[in-house]
């Protein structure tokens, strides 16, 4: 990838209106395309992170479009780093029923954190009551070849 | 996402293409899908075979959908699941819970 030694960091912040989920992954995937990362990477990390943003707008700020979502993308020659910060009141993410628990198979939601933590190396949340929760989400980067 | 519908041999194929990520995605399908129910339509298909990718949000809709018509006393089928798709429905344990095949017409073929 043609990633310059210094990590680079692109800042976007939406309202939380669902539609805006397709900006997110248009500012998201434009940005790791012009860093030359390879599109079966980036599918990765743009399915983790639309889940994680749905999450914000949805359930973090419970769709009030006068709150913000922020999202920071910082790329390096090593790895995606990805922190999407909402203003709602804190999540707990040991709350969340088990998605692979045979009663909730058929649950429509539920599944998010659970596919995040499946597609990135690393995954962090920090959820402060009445401050908002931030989500660092990390996916390593395999060497450069040439 | 964009949606198309066809039918064959008395089947409702529905063909979404494009990335499946939330926002207006849900709606647009659970119209469709109310649609066929109110036109006796209770035989679906939903063609994978032009979805890039999908998030939770996808599998919810393609759950609701199941759901939908088995309350109405019809049957949801996949078909044409794509490498990343079908990797998705594995780790959530969601291959259980559908009924998946290689190509439309064995789609088709299973009800």
């Amino acid at each position: 990838m043609s990633t310059a030694n210094s990590p680079k960091t692109y800042r976007l912040t939406v309202p939380s209106i669902p539609d805006r989920i397709t900006q997110v992954d248009e500012f998201l995937e434009a940005n790791l395309q012009k860093a030359g990362i390879a599109d079966e990477i980036i599918s990765d990390i743009a399915i983790a992170v639309t889940e994680i943003v749905n999450n914000a707008i949805d359930h973090g700020n419970a769709g009030d479009p006068e709150k913000m979502v922020k999202m920071n993308v910082t790329i390096s020659a090593e790895e995606v780093a990805i922190e999407v910060t909402d203003e709602g009141g804190g999540f707990d993410p040991g709350a969340v029923a088990d998605p692979l628990a045979e009663e909730n198979l058929l649950r429509e939601v539920g599944r998010g954190i659970f596919i995040v933590r499946h597609l990135m190396d690393t995954v962090s949340i920090n959820g402060v009551p009445g401050k908002g929760t931030t989500v660092r989400a990390v996916k390593k980067l395999p060497p450069a070849t040439s | 996402m964009k949606l198309s519908h066809r039918e064959e041999a008395g089947v409702a194929i529905l063909e979404p293409r494009g990335k499946i990520m939330g926002g207006p995605d849900a709606t647009l399908l659970h119209d469709q899908l109310h649609e066929f129910i109110k036109e006796g339509k209770l035989k679906v298909i939903i063609d994978l075979s032009g979805v890039d990718w999908m998030n939770s949000t996808g599998l919810g809709i393609l759950i609701s959908g199941l759901t939908t018509l088995r309350n109405n006393k019809g049957e949801l089928k996949l078909a044409n699941v794509t490498e990343k798709i079908q990797s998705l429905l594995t780790i959530t344990k969601l291959v259980t819970v559908f009924d998946a095949h290689d190509s439309i017409d064995e789609a088709i073929k299973s009800f």
